[in-house]
Protein backbone atom coordinates (compact mmCIF):
# COMPACT_ATOMS: atom_id res chain seq x y z
CA UNK A 1 0.00 0.00 0.00
CA UNK A 2 1.24 3.26 -1.00
CA UNK A 3 -0.13 6.21 1.07
CA UNK A 4 0.10 10.07 0.43
CA UNK A 5 3.19 10.88 2.49
CA UNK A 6 4.98 8.22 0.71
CA UNK A 7 3.79 9.75 -2.67
CA UNK A 8 5.21 12.74 -2.09
CA UNK A 9 8.79 12.06 -0.46
CA UNK A 10 9.15 9.16 -3.74
CA UNK A 11 8.37 12.67 -5.59
CA UNK A 12 10.31 14.69 -3.86
CA UNK A 13 13.48 12.06 -4.16
CA UNK A 14 12.95 11.59 -7.91
CA UNK A 15 12.78 15.29 -8.56
CA UNK A 16 15.81 16.13 -6.18
CA UNK A 17 17.72 13.02 -7.97
CA UNK A 18 17.02 14.44 -11.26
CA UNK A 19 18.38 17.75 -10.33
CA UNK A 20 21.22 16.25 -8.90
CA UNK A 21 22.29 14.13 -11.88
CA UNK A 22 21.74 17.36 -14.30
CA UNK A 23 24.64 19.32 -12.30
CA UNK A 24 27.44 17.48 -11.96
CA UNK A 25 27.78 13.94 -13.54
CA UNK A 26 28.21 10.89 -11.48
CA UNK A 27 31.27 10.48 -9.34
CA UNK A 28 32.75 7.41 -10.81
CA UNK A 29 36.64 6.16 -9.72
CA UNK A 30 37.12 7.66 -13.60
CA UNK A 31 34.97 9.73 -14.86
CA UNK A 32 37.57 12.84 -13.67
CA UNK A 33 39.81 11.83 -15.50
CA UNK A 34 41.46 11.74 -18.97
CA UNK A 35 42.67 9.40 -21.44
CA UNK A 36 46.16 10.12 -21.42
CA UNK A 37 48.50 8.53 -24.65
CA UNK A 38 52.05 8.11 -24.38
CA UNK A 39 52.82 7.83 -21.00
CA UNK A 40 52.00 4.46 -19.75
CA UNK A 41 54.95 1.93 -18.35
CA UNK A 42 54.66 -1.62 -20.41
CA UNK A 43 51.91 -3.73 -18.58
CA UNK A 44 50.32 -0.34 -16.85
CA UNK A 45 48.27 1.06 -19.35
CA UNK A 46 44.16 1.09 -18.93
CA UNK A 47 44.01 0.15 -22.27
CA UNK A 48 44.96 1.23 -26.12
CA UNK A 49 44.08 2.92 -29.62
CA UNK A 50 45.10 0.12 -31.34
CA UNK A 51 47.49 -2.17 -31.94
CA UNK A 52 50.09 -4.63 -30.03
CA UNK A 53 47.36 -5.24 -26.57
CA UNK A 54 44.44 -6.07 -26.64
CA UNK A 55 43.46 -3.53 -23.06
CA UNK A 56 44.45 -3.29 -19.58
CA UNK A 57 47.75 -4.12 -18.40
CA UNK A 58 48.61 -5.53 -21.45
CA UNK A 59 50.59 -2.89 -23.57
CA UNK A 60 54.52 -4.57 -23.89
CA UNK A 61 56.53 -1.44 -24.11
CA UNK A 62 57.13 1.71 -21.77
CA UNK A 63 55.82 4.81 -22.90
CA UNK A 64 53.38 3.18 -25.93
CA UNK A 65 52.34 5.72 -27.87
CA UNK A 66 49.03 3.81 -28.69
CA UNK A 67 48.71 2.67 -24.66
CA UNK A 68 46.72 5.21 -22.71
CA UNK A 69 46.37 5.91 -19.10
CA UNK A 70 43.42 7.69 -17.15
CA UNK A 71 45.00 10.43 -15.53
CA UNK A 72 43.17 13.31 -13.26
CA UNK A 73 41.36 15.78 -15.63
CA UNK A 74 43.87 18.74 -17.51
CA UNK A 75 46.74 16.80 -16.66
CA UNK A 76 47.89 14.50 -19.24
CA UNK A 77 49.47 17.53 -21.46
CA UNK A 78 51.59 18.14 -17.83
CA UNK A 79 53.14 14.58 -18.17
CA UNK A 80 56.43 14.32 -18.87
CA UNK A 81 57.90 11.30 -19.69
CA UNK A 82 61.85 10.57 -20.69
CA UNK A 83 62.04 7.97 -22.88
CA UNK A 84 64.67 5.08 -23.31
CA UNK A 85 67.13 7.35 -25.99
CA UNK A 86 67.07 10.25 -23.06
CA UNK A 87 64.38 12.37 -25.33
CA UNK A 88 61.48 14.24 -23.15
CA UNK A 89 57.91 14.06 -24.58
CA UNK A 90 54.57 15.00 -23.00
CA UNK A 91 51.55 13.09 -23.04
CA UNK A 92 48.53 13.49 -25.72
CA UNK A 93 44.91 13.34 -25.43
CA UNK A 94 44.69 11.28 -28.85
CA UNK A 95 47.20 8.47 -29.77
CA UNK A 96 50.39 9.43 -31.19
CA UNK B 1 41.43 -31.89 -40.66
CA UNK B 2 41.55 -35.43 -42.27
CA UNK B 3 39.22 -38.24 -40.88
CA UNK B 4 40.79 -40.10 -38.21
CA UNK B 5 40.78 -43.75 -38.34
CA UNK B 6 39.98 -44.02 -34.50
CA UNK B 7 38.20 -41.08 -33.46
CA UNK B 8 37.43 -41.92 -30.17
CA UNK B 9 40.76 -43.26 -29.29
CA UNK B 10 42.02 -39.59 -30.51
CA UNK B 11 39.40 -37.98 -28.37
CA UNK B 12 40.19 -40.22 -25.26
CA UNK B 13 43.62 -39.54 -25.87
CA UNK B 14 42.98 -35.38 -25.98
CA UNK B 15 41.52 -35.26 -22.67
CA UNK B 16 43.89 -37.47 -21.07
CA UNK B 17 47.00 -35.26 -22.53
CA UNK B 18 44.59 -31.68 -21.78
CA UNK B 19 44.24 -33.59 -18.18
CA UNK B 20 47.60 -34.66 -17.72
CA UNK B 21 49.28 -31.09 -19.11
CA UNK B 22 47.62 -29.55 -15.61
CA UNK B 23 48.12 -31.89 -13.43
CA UNK B 24 51.82 -31.80 -12.59
CA UNK B 25 52.46 -35.31 -10.64
CA UNK B 26 50.65 -36.70 -13.73
CA UNK B 27 52.71 -39.16 -16.06
CA UNK B 28 52.63 -38.45 -19.35
CA UNK B 29 49.57 -40.29 -21.18
CA UNK B 30 50.50 -43.36 -23.09
CA UNK B 31 49.52 -43.59 -26.39
CA UNK B 32 52.27 -39.94 -26.77
CA UNK B 33 54.86 -41.64 -29.20
CA UNK B 34 57.83 -42.37 -26.85
CA UNK B 35 60.83 -43.41 -29.39
CA UNK B 36 63.02 -41.89 -27.35
CA UNK B 37 62.23 -41.78 -23.80
CA UNK B 38 64.05 -39.02 -21.82
CA UNK B 39 62.90 -36.79 -24.40
CA UNK B 40 59.47 -37.02 -23.91
CA UNK B 41 58.84 -36.00 -20.27
CA UNK B 42 60.95 -33.15 -21.71
CA UNK B 43 58.86 -32.25 -24.72
CA UNK B 44 55.77 -32.75 -22.80
CA UNK B 45 57.03 -30.17 -20.29
CA UNK B 46 57.70 -27.88 -22.43
CA UNK B 47 53.40 -28.09 -22.97
CA UNK B 48 52.34 -27.75 -18.94
CA UNK B 49 55.20 -24.66 -18.96
CA UNK B 50 53.29 -23.11 -22.03
CA UNK B 51 49.70 -23.84 -20.75
CA UNK B 52 50.07 -22.41 -16.69
CA UNK B 53 52.42 -19.43 -17.93
CA UNK B 54 49.85 -18.61 -20.18
CA UNK B 55 47.10 -19.06 -17.62
CA UNK B 56 49.08 -17.22 -14.89
CA UNK B 57 49.59 -14.23 -17.69
CA UNK B 58 45.83 -14.30 -18.23
CA UNK B 59 45.23 -14.39 -14.70
CA UNK B 60 47.50 -11.16 -14.35
CA UNK B 61 45.94 -9.38 -16.79
CA UNK B 62 42.43 -10.20 -15.72
CA UNK B 63 43.51 -8.91 -11.79
CA UNK B 64 45.89 -6.14 -12.28
CA UNK B 65 45.39 -4.96 -9.13
CA UNK B 66 45.64 -7.99 -6.90
CA UNK B 67 49.39 -8.73 -9.00
CA UNK B 68 50.11 -5.08 -8.09
CA UNK B 69 49.11 -5.38 -4.60
CA UNK B 70 51.28 -8.63 -3.60
CA UNK B 71 53.96 -8.00 -6.69
CA UNK B 72 54.56 -9.55 -9.51
CA UNK B 73 56.51 -12.80 -8.52
CA UNK B 74 53.74 -13.49 -5.67
CA UNK B 75 51.05 -13.40 -7.96
CA UNK B 76 52.71 -15.94 -10.57
CA UNK B 77 53.20 -18.48 -7.53
CA UNK B 78 49.58 -17.79 -6.49
CA UNK B 79 48.62 -17.74 -9.92
CA UNK B 80 50.32 -21.46 -10.23
CA UNK B 81 48.42 -23.12 -7.16
CA UNK B 82 45.03 -21.89 -8.41
CA UNK B 83 45.60 -23.14 -12.02
CA UNK B 84 46.67 -26.71 -10.36
CA UNK B 85 43.54 -26.55 -8.13
CA UNK B 86 41.32 -24.89 -10.61
CA UNK B 87 42.15 -25.64 -14.08
CA UNK B 88 39.83 -24.13 -16.57
CA UNK B 89 36.35 -26.29 -17.78
CA UNK B 90 35.75 -23.79 -20.50
CA UNK B 91 37.75 -23.38 -23.68
CA UNK B 92 37.18 -19.57 -23.60
CA UNK B 93 39.85 -17.99 -21.80
CA UNK B 94 37.70 -14.65 -20.80
CA UNK B 95 35.81 -17.09 -18.60
CA UNK B 96 38.77 -18.22 -16.32
CA UNK B 97 39.24 -16.93 -13.35
CA UNK B 98 35.49 -16.99 -11.82
CA UNK B 99 36.61 -18.99 -8.80
CA UNK B 100 39.75 -16.81 -8.37
CA UNK B 101 38.16 -14.44 -5.25
CA UNK B 102 37.35 -17.80 -3.21
CA UNK B 103 40.30 -18.78 -4.03
CA UNK B 104 42.65 -16.26 -2.38
CA UNK B 105 39.93 -16.29 0.53
CA UNK B 106 41.38 -19.65 1.64
CA UNK B 107 44.59 -18.81 0.59
CA UNK B 108 46.91 -18.52 3.51
CA UNK B 109 50.11 -17.10 2.20
CA UNK B 110 47.82 -13.64 1.31
CA UNK B 111 46.09 -14.25 4.52
CA UNK B 112 47.75 -10.84 5.89
CA UNK B 113 46.11 -8.84 2.53
CA UNK B 114 42.38 -9.44 4.00
CA UNK B 115 41.09 -7.19 1.42
CA UNK B 116 42.57 -9.10 -1.27
CA UNK B 117 39.43 -11.62 -1.96
CA UNK B 118 37.28 -8.45 -2.18
CA UNK B 119 39.31 -6.94 -4.66
CA UNK B 120 39.71 -9.94 -6.67
CA UNK B 121 35.69 -9.61 -6.91
CA UNK B 122 35.69 -5.98 -8.09
CA UNK B 123 38.39 -6.72 -10.73
CA UNK B 124 36.51 -10.29 -12.13
CA UNK B 125 33.18 -8.18 -12.36
CA UNK B 126 34.61 -5.49 -14.16
CA UNK B 127 36.49 -8.49 -16.58
CA UNK B 128 32.62 -9.63 -16.72
CA UNK B 129 30.81 -6.15 -17.00
CA UNK B 130 33.58 -5.49 -20.44
CA UNK B 131 32.15 -8.25 -22.06
CA UNK B 132 28.45 -8.20 -20.93
CA UNK B 133 25.82 -7.43 -23.69
CA UNK B 134 25.08 -3.88 -24.30
CA UNK B 135 21.98 -2.07 -23.34
CA UNK B 136 20.84 1.56 -23.32
CA UNK B 137 20.85 3.19 -19.96
CA UNK B 138 17.58 5.33 -19.07
CA UNK B 139 17.47 8.91 -18.02
CA UNK B 140 16.40 9.91 -15.13
CA UNK B 141 14.70 12.78 -16.70
CA UNK B 142 12.40 9.50 -17.95
CA UNK B 143 11.45 8.96 -14.18
CA UNK B 144 11.14 12.21 -13.54
CA UNK B 145 8.66 13.26 -15.61
CA UNK B 146 6.20 10.10 -14.54
CA UNK B 147 3.16 11.68 -12.62
CA UNK B 148 3.92 11.53 -8.82
CA UNK B 149 1.44 8.81 -8.42
CA UNK B 150 3.01 6.44 -10.78
CA UNK B 151 6.37 6.49 -9.06
CA UNK B 152 5.33 4.19 -6.67
CA UNK B 153 4.73 1.06 -9.00
CA UNK B 154 7.28 1.86 -11.13
CA UNK B 155 9.65 -1.02 -11.76
CA UNK B 156 13.40 -0.31 -12.78
CA UNK B 157 15.02 -2.80 -15.17
CA UNK B 158 18.87 -3.32 -14.12
CA UNK B 159 21.58 -3.25 -16.45
CA UNK B 160 23.02 -6.94 -17.96
CA UNK B 161 26.52 -5.90 -16.76
CA UNK B 162 26.12 -4.43 -13.82
CA UNK B 163 27.04 -5.26 -10.53
CA UNK B 164 27.46 -4.48 -6.78
CA UNK B 165 30.32 -5.68 -4.51
CA UNK B 166 29.74 -4.72 -1.23
CA UNK B 167 32.55 -5.29 1.30
CA UNK B 168 33.82 -4.22 4.69
CA UNK B 169 37.37 -2.74 3.07
CA UNK B 170 38.11 0.39 0.75
CA UNK B 171 37.65 -1.59 -2.07
CA UNK B 172 37.01 1.14 -4.54
CA UNK B 173 39.54 3.33 -3.29
CA UNK B 174 42.07 0.76 -2.95
CA UNK B 175 41.28 -0.13 -6.86
CA UNK B 176 41.53 3.14 -8.05
CA UNK B 177 44.58 4.61 -6.37
CA UNK B 178 46.37 1.38 -8.35
CA UNK B 179 44.81 1.24 -11.31
CA UNK B 180 45.04 5.16 -11.85
CA UNK B 181 48.08 6.32 -9.55
CA UNK B 182 51.79 6.00 -10.05
CA UNK B 183 52.33 6.05 -6.26
CA UNK B 184 49.17 4.15 -4.23
CA UNK B 185 47.39 6.93 -1.85
CA UNK B 186 45.59 6.16 1.33
CA UNK B 187 41.90 5.69 0.63
CA UNK B 188 40.83 9.55 1.86
CA UNK B 189 37.79 8.67 3.54
CA UNK B 190 39.97 6.01 5.74
CA UNK B 191 40.08 2.68 6.41
CA UNK B 192 36.42 2.12 6.26
CA UNK B 193 34.16 -0.24 4.48
CA UNK B 194 33.23 0.48 0.41
CA UNK B 195 30.24 -0.92 -1.89
CA UNK B 196 31.73 -0.48 -5.17
CA UNK B 197 28.99 -0.52 -8.11
CA UNK B 198 30.77 -1.76 -11.38
CA UNK B 199 28.09 -0.80 -14.68
CA UNK B 200 29.48 -0.22 -18.45
CA UNK B 201 26.79 2.72 -19.66
CA UNK B 202 28.96 2.88 -23.02
CA UNK B 203 32.06 1.22 -24.18
CA UNK B 204 34.16 1.62 -20.74
CA UNK B 205 33.41 -0.26 -17.39
CA UNK B 206 33.01 2.73 -14.79
CA UNK B 207 33.65 1.80 -11.25
CA UNK B 208 32.11 3.81 -8.41
CA UNK B 209 31.56 3.81 -4.11
CA UNK B 210 27.54 3.27 -4.21
CA UNK B 211 25.69 5.28 -1.16
CA UNK B 212 24.92 3.75 1.77
CA UNK B 213 21.55 1.61 2.09
CA UNK B 214 22.24 1.61 -1.89
CA UNK B 215 23.23 -1.66 -2.32
CA UNK B 216 20.22 -2.85 -0.71
CA UNK B 217 17.72 -1.14 -2.48
CA UNK B 218 19.19 -2.33 -6.46
CA UNK B 219 18.62 -5.86 -4.36
CA UNK B 220 14.94 -5.38 -4.08
CA UNK B 221 14.80 -3.51 -7.70
CA UNK B 222 16.79 -6.85 -9.10
CA UNK B 223 13.94 -8.99 -7.52
CA UNK B 224 11.29 -7.10 -9.44
CA UNK B 225 9.67 -5.10 -6.42
CA UNK B 226 8.32 -1.58 -7.63
CA UNK B 227 10.10 1.64 -6.53
CA UNK B 228 7.87 2.68 -3.47
CA UNK B 229 7.75 -0.58 -1.99
CA UNK B 230 11.71 -1.17 -2.41
CA UNK B 231 12.68 2.39 -1.40
CA UNK B 232 10.42 2.00 1.87
CA UNK B 233 11.78 -1.24 3.00
CA UNK B 234 15.39 0.47 2.65
CA UNK B 235 14.04 3.12 4.03
CA UNK B 236 12.92 1.45 7.42
CA UNK B 237 16.51 -0.79 7.65
CA UNK B 238 18.88 2.27 6.77
CA UNK B 239 19.05 5.31 8.63
CA UNK B 240 21.40 6.85 6.18
CA UNK B 241 19.84 6.02 3.31
CA UNK B 242 18.72 8.54 0.63
CA UNK B 243 16.71 7.73 -1.68
CA UNK B 244 17.53 10.93 -4.13
CA UNK B 245 21.25 10.40 -3.93
CA UNK B 246 20.78 6.45 -4.55
CA UNK B 247 18.50 7.02 -7.53
CA UNK B 248 21.05 10.04 -8.96
CA UNK B 249 23.92 7.38 -8.86
CA UNK B 250 21.68 4.62 -10.17
CA UNK B 251 21.03 6.04 -13.23
CA UNK B 252 23.94 8.53 -13.65
CA UNK B 253 26.02 5.28 -13.44
CA UNK B 254 23.55 4.38 -16.48
CA UNK B 255 22.76 1.12 -14.20
CA UNK B 256 18.81 1.64 -15.28
CA UNK B 257 17.75 0.46 -18.67
CA UNK B 258 13.77 0.21 -18.55
CA UNK B 259 11.22 1.55 -16.78
CA UNK B 260 8.30 -0.18 -16.32
CA UNK B 261 4.82 -0.36 -14.65
CA UNK B 262 3.16 -2.84 -12.86
CA UNK B 263 0.79 -3.30 -9.68
CA UNK B 264 2.08 -2.37 -6.75
CA UNK B 265 2.29 -4.95 -3.89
Amino acid sequence: MINRTTTAALAAAVAAAALMSSGANAQTANADKERCYGISMAGKNDCAATGNNSCAGQSKADYDAKAWKYVAKGSCATMEVTLKDGKKRMGTLAPM
Amino acid sequence: MPAQPDGNGLTDLQHRFAHAVLQAPLAVPSGIRHDVRPTRERRFGVYRNNVKASLAAALAARFPVVARLVGDEFFTAMALVFIERHPPHSPVLAEYGAAFANFLEGFDPAADLPYLPDIARLEWSHHVAFHSADASAADIGRLAELPPEALGSVRLGLHPAMAVIASPWPIVSVWATNTHDATPEAPAAGWTGETALVTRPHLDVLVQRLPPGTDRLVAKLAQGIALGAAAEAVSRAHDSFDLATALSTLFGAGAITTLSQGSSS
